[in-house]
């Protein structure tokens, strides 16, 4: 096997002014064979994508890089930056994270694709388009000819990844570095994507450096895997053994975290990955580790290999995975009592959208055409249940979620513990808002910025009659301890919080007015693996605590299957299937949701360390009895 | 495209509505109205009751609303006082010279700012950029009567080799193209600073937020120079904000042109604008209100249209 | 470019952070912007209005045997043509123009602030129709109005204060309601409205609070707006009016004598006009760079 790429004790550090540069990347050791894919996996923060722009130099020119980045032998690093050119985009092809900001907007792509091969190769300009034609009907693209001369934002997020890849491409590259090309895109488009860049590696026997933080999307088709944490390799080496038994207990935490289709528990890591300046002396993930003993954290510990992997934890070996696994799993509070006592029923619900108008005449009226969203949704939800709603961008989704809020007009009806929203008085109605409350996907954004962390969750205090600023702060206090935050952040703006954080503060001040029912709106994407899982842990809690009724609405059905008693599934506006989430997961009957249910991770036992023959979902069919196993397995697991 | 279009001629032509009813409001409804202002403020009672019987002025205000407009569809603005011309005639002459103002003004200001734009941004951060960022504070600082003034007093009193006032050589029988031009460099110098101190400064700001997308990035790793990037991806679509700060501008510049031509005695719309409010010329000032503020409209219209066509989200919309 | 590409890569992911020294020279190269806008404006300030007290020199009376001089240990900034002290018409000019460009923006901010949020917040059709006449009277340049209105009468300096500040609002109406707009949709704002915030205190409570940055570096521009608008105005001759005088108005005296060559009489009316722009513009510049690394 000839090996495309290595990095041999890679390091960056980078500075910024007039400071002291500060090691982001610490000697990173990887190669990538022809034809493989090797998975660079580690959460935000973790340096991974500093390692990309370390192996194509687009870093700052203040970066300091020590040891070497060999491509097919040649060591990068000393090349003069005219000969480095003449490797970007030949010899390495590239692809970002969100394709539509990493294309040019104004250009179109049969010209961005043609560029770069007309640069490397110096063939002429029909030459090259012929060349770009052929790459979109490579990669998959629908009548590729007719799309050359569209624009970037004319074609859908996974269209636009592929002409990313047809470019990157274009010049045959020997190495393909993808950087999170996945990361916002739907799980259905993000697999099709994978599955694109697996065969073109084995057709044009082409190396692939796979960066990700989501360990369950390179579980099918990565070669090699490579988990950085803090700048640091934590643990490295085939994808098989990793998969079937990590050994640091950084990764076994990140596996098991990842909400898979039929998993009951998820492995959540407290605290906070640390800042570049921060980083602990010794092992890095120490801080956050149960089994540290004092030798951690004085210096990083050596390189250590047992089964198919190479770690870099001193107590791997002593510890039985299993041991490690249950540190890491946390314990759900005891099932509520649930009423049955239906909280919140939608009946025939549609939502209008409305589209500016085409005509003179209309321009002039500031009239709108109208479009429909949303159609003829029904559902109820209990008492202390969880719905959840799950659909891909644009399903409309977070328009029920609105529609149910009062948000947005709407027409049907939204009846709240047995009255109608539309048979309401302002005032009623106003009070029968303060209900149902929201979480929303980016915590900041859901904070006012200027404000005090205290006065953002005591807000909704002075609205339920709650009277003087001292009261207030005091319950504020008491809501945040519920959610496992300490008083002394109250002082803080949100500016100064992390992300997961962020959305406890939400989730506190959600909570404030007591609300019977919280709308969750994609309330973990966008924070990292380790954090949505104790996220999720909370919420569920919080739910068995005091018999709160969730609608969680999300665009993955694994999170959503750990949370939810019912599911609806939303496509196109309609609502295409809909029941408990035990009949929705095992017998699906519209197609989609069986193509969504088959995208997802499954739940494998060998991730919680259990013998695996009875465990393991049937991936595509999603049989019945299958999933009654898992069911009825994990069920061990609440006591 | 034909969306855009017609949204944006449906915008404008609502503005422009709007616009001409102000200003029928400012001259008929103003204290006094017009009456006082032809007769003086010490007019007799009667004189002004005739005044404005033979100006159609005791008419309710609905019917002088409604006789503005058939007037002005007809581009009749009425008679200046005192040059006893009609309006529409007398403007035409001063329109061509300010034009000509504007537009070298403006080709000076671009010209100058792309250049600064370009440094600024790709320094960002750096000295040539702070450098930059300060002679931009200051150019916007500088009132145009005072640069103008200065001009005047360097190279028409102190070292006068530049002409200082008019737009040609009265003592010349046919005045050539050169005589006018020569006439135009200190007005258009000056137009065109208070120009680059506005533009460029969004522009630099722009070709640093540009410099800083991910494309700049994707572009870099296809092996591309950094100058064939900045001028071959970013260029292009640092330009489009300009556009429409040029349009907006319009109004700004105008107004400083109108300082501009008063000092320089420069027979332009501002010159004839300050000469009519000094005489109060009535119909000559309600006119040149108009007119610059249809231009106005106009300018971000086309302004608003360019973008389209430069913005393919735009277009296809 | 390659800190441009730094910023790019690294903001993200959050990797890095600026050290405790580059912050404290951050802050002081901002605060060296504010400073010095600060100290200018204390300059201009104290001239024009301390002026009067410090240096009594009568600014009206005629000294006919010393007319239009060069500056002289008697008359530091020379005489005009009837032999007025030119320094003591420079403090009065500054006087002048303070007394009304300062409450005129004060005006102009209200002004802007009230129909900037009251669009922002109104429904849509009204918010449509309110930002169509926003549009038509911005067509109009801000000068020309000035120059419509004070040729229908002689403006005193209230009346000066009432033109300038019914006049300059519209530009930062437009960016008040477009930055309120912007906040509008806001999650947090929804958050508010679900919990019972109506549109009042959603307006006085999160969208002032989230403007005050921006408000507060606008209203220092506007500052500088008003004298310019004020001194173009009364260098037409159509603002302060003789005998008062204005930075303006001995501006134009002296350009109708600029064949003279009266450089005093000049430079520095027109200096003063710069400074007091450019402290406007200073504080306004260093106090954006200072809450823009605050968010």
């Amino acid at each position: 096997m000839s090996i495309v790429l290595e990095l041999d004790h890679l390091s960056v550090a980078l500075k910024r002014g007039r400071g002291k540069p500060i090691a982001v990347l610490d000697d990173i050791n990887l190669t990538v064979n022809a034809g493989e894919m090797t998975a660079l996996v580690g959460e935000s923060g973790s340096g991974k994508t500093i390692a990309s722009l370390g192996v194509i130099r687009l870093l700052p020119r203040s970066a300091e890089i020590a040891g070497q980045v060999l491509l097919a032998g040649t060591d990068l690093t000393r090349l003069t930056e005219s000969e480095m050119r003449r490797v970007r985009g030949r010899d390495i092809g590239m692809v970002f994270q969100n394709p539509l900001s990493a294309l040019n907007p104004t250009t179109r792509v049969g010209n961005q694709i043609a560029e770069v091969y007309r640069l490397h190769t110096g063939e002429t300009d029909r030459a090259a388009r012929a060349r770009a034609l052929d790459l979109l009907g490579e990669v998959g693209i629908p009548d590729p000819a007719d799309r050359l001369d569209d624009y970037p934002h004319q074609f859908s997020g996974g269209m636009r990844q592929r002409v990313m890849i047809a470019m990157a491409l274009a010049c045959s590259p020997k190495l393909l570095i993808a950087d999170e090309p996945t990361t916002g895109l739907d799980l259905l488009v993000a697999r099709q994507i994978l599955a694109l860049l697996s065969r073109l590696r084995h057709e044009h026997r082409m190396g692939v450096l796979f960066i990700t933080h989501d360990l369950s999307i390179v579980e099918e088709h990565a070669d090699q895997v490579h988990v950085l944490y803090a700048g640091k390799s934590v643990e490295w080496g085939t994808s098989r053994s990793f998969f079937a038994q990590p050994r640091h207990p950084y990764s076994q935490a990140l596996l098991a975290a990842v909400p898979r289709l039929g998993q009951r528990r998820l492995a959540s890591i407290p605290g906070n990955l640390p800042d570049p300046e921060t980083r602990p002396p010794g092992c890095r993930f120490a801080p956050r580790c149960a089994f540290r003993e004092p030798a951690c954290e004085i210096d990083y510990p050596a390189p250590d290999a047992v089964g198919g992997t190479v770690f870099a934890c001193r107590r791997a070996r002593e510890i039985s995975p299993a041991a490690m696994l249950d540190a890491v799993l946390e314990q759900p509070a005891a099932p509520p009592v649930v009423s049955h006592e239906a909280v919140l029923e939608v009946t025939l619900l549609g939502v209008d959208y409305e589209r500016t108008a085409t005509s003179f005449l209309q321009g002039v009226l500031g009239r709108k055409d109208k479009m429909r969203a949303l159609d003829d949704i029904s559902f109820t939800l209990n008492q202390g249940e969880c719905l959840g709603i799950v659909g891909q961008s644009g399903s409309g989704k977070s328009t029920l979620g609105r529609a149910v809020l009062q948000m947005i007009p709407y027409h049907g009806h939204v009846i709240l513990k047995g009255e109608a929203f539309d048979a309401m008085s302002r005032g009623q109605r106003k009070r029968a808002r303060r209900q149902i409350q929201v979480v929303f996907q980016d915590p900041k954004e859901s904070m006012n910025p200027r404000m005090r962390i205290g006065d953002i969750v005591a807000e909704p205090l002075k609205f339920t009659g709650l009277r003087g600023q001292r009261a207030r702060w005091a319950a504020a206090a008491a809501l945040l301890d519920r959610v496992g935050l300490s008083d002394q952040m109250m002082n803080l703006f949100p500016g100064s919080v992390s992300g997961g954080q962020a959305q406890r503060i939400a989730i506190a001040r959600a909570l404030a007015t007591n609300p019977g029912i919280i709308v969750l709106d994609e309330p973990t994407s966008s924070l990292d693996v380790s954090t949505q899982a104790l996220l999720l842990n909370l919420l569920k809690d919080l739910a068995r605590q005091d018999g709160l009724s969730y609608m969680l609405i999300s665009h993955d059905i694994a999170a959503v299957s750990y949370m939810a008693d019912r599911i609806a599934v939303l496509n196109g506006g309609q609502m295409v299937e809909y029941g408990t989430a035990q009949d929705v997961l095992a017998r699906p009957r519209n197609a989609y949701t069986r193509e969504l249910i088959a995208a997802s991770p499954h739940f494998r036992s060998h991730h919680l360390g259990e013998p695996s023959e009875t465990l393991t979902y049937h991936l595509s069919t999603a049989q019945p009895s299958a999933v009654q196993t898992a069911t009825a397995q994990t069920k061990e697991f609440n006591p | 495209m034909l969306r855009m279009i017609t949204q944006r001629l449906a915008t404008a032509t609502l503005s422009l509505v709007i616009l001409v009813t102000i200003v029928f409001f400012m001259t008929h409804a103003t204290p006094g109205g017009p009456a006082f202002s032809i007769l003086g403020q010490k007019a007799t009672p009667a004189a002004v009751n005739a005044l404005n019987q033979r100006l159609g002025l005791t008419a309710p205000l609905w019917l002088q609303y409604a006789i503005w407009w058939w007037h002005l569809l007809q581009g009749k603005l009425g008679y200046s006082y005192l040059l006893n011309r009609p309006v529409t005639q007398l403007i035409g002459d001063y329109m061509m010279n300010t034009l000509a103002l504007y537009i070298g003004a403006i080709l000076l200001a671009l010209v100058l700012s792309i250049g600064l734009g370009l440094v600024q941004g790709v320094t960002y951060g750096r000295w040539p950029a702070r450098l930059i960022g300060a002679l931009q504070l200051s150019l916007y600082a500088l009132p145009t009567f005072f640069v103008g003034t200065m001009f005047i007093l360097y190279f028409g009193v102190k070292w006068p080799i530049l002409p200082t006032g008019g737009i040609s050589n009265l003592r010349i029988e046919h005045p050539g193209l050169l005589d006018y031009a020569h006439h135009l460099v200190l007005p258009i110098l000056t137009v065109g600073l208070l120009g680059v101190a506005a533009l460029s400064r969004y522009f630099g700001t722009s070709v640093h937020e540009e410099l800083g997308k991910d494309y700049v990035r994707t572009a870099l790793a296809k092996g591309l120079t950094f100058r064939a990037v900045l001028f071959r991806h970013v260029l292009r679509n640092a330009l489009r904000p300009l556009v429409t700060i040029l349009g907006l501008s319009f109004p700004g510049i105008f107004a400083g042109s109108v300082l501009v031509e008063t000092v320089f005695n420069y027979p332009g719309l501002g010159y004839l604008l300050w000469r009519s409010a000094l005489s109060q010329d009535y119909p000559v000032i309600s006119a040149i209100v108009l007119l610059i503020g249809v231009l106005t409209v106009i300018g971000n219209l086309l302004a608003d249209l360019v973008n389209g066509l430069l913005d393919p989200r735009e277009r296809y919309e | 470019m390659s800190h441009s590409l730094a910023q790019s890569i690294t903001a993200p992911g959050g990797a890095l952070r600026r050290s405790a020294a580059e912050r404290a020279a951050l802050w002081l190269g901002d605060r060296g912007t504010l400073v010095a806008g600060v100290a200018l404006a204390v300059f201009v300030v104290g001239f024009s209005l301390l002026g009067p007290y410090i240096y009594t020199a009568n600014p009206y009376a005629i000294h006919g045997r010393y007319a239009l001089q060069g500056p002289s240990a008697a008359f530091p900034l020379g005489t005009d043509q009837i032999g007025r002290n030119e320094l003591a018409r420079l403090i009065a000019g500054g006087y002048a123009t303070l007394i009304v460009s300062i409450p005129a923006a004060l005006l102009t901010f209200m002004l802007g602030i009230v129909y900037g949020l009251a669009a922002a917040l109104s429904p849509s059709w009204l918010d449509k129709v309110l930002m169509r006449v926003l549009d038509a009277i911005l067509a109009l340049p801000g000068l020309v109005v000035l120059i419509f209105f004070s040729a229908l009468f002689t403006p005193g300096t209230f009346e000066l204060i009432l033109l300038l500040g019914l006049t300059s609002w519209p530009g930062l109406a437009r960016i008040v309601r477009n930055e309120a707009i912007s906040q509008r949709g806001r999650d947090f704002i929804l958050a508010t409205r679900q919990f019972g915030g109506g549109t009042w205190y959603i307006a006085r409570v999160h969208i002032l609070r989230v403007l005050a940055p921006i408000l507060v570096v606008n209203a220092t521009f506007l500052i500088g707006d008003s004298v310019l608008a004020l001194s173009g105005l009364s260098f037409l001759g159509l603002g302060v009016q003789p005998p008062y005088t204005s930075w303006g108005g001995l501006l134009e005296t002296g350009l109708n004598l600029i064949a003279l060559d009266p450089w005093w009489m000049i430079l520095p009316a027109g200096l003063m006009i710069f400074l007091a722009i450019m402290a406007a513009n200073l504080i306004g510049q260093g106090l954006l760079a200072r809450f823009g690394q605050a968010r």
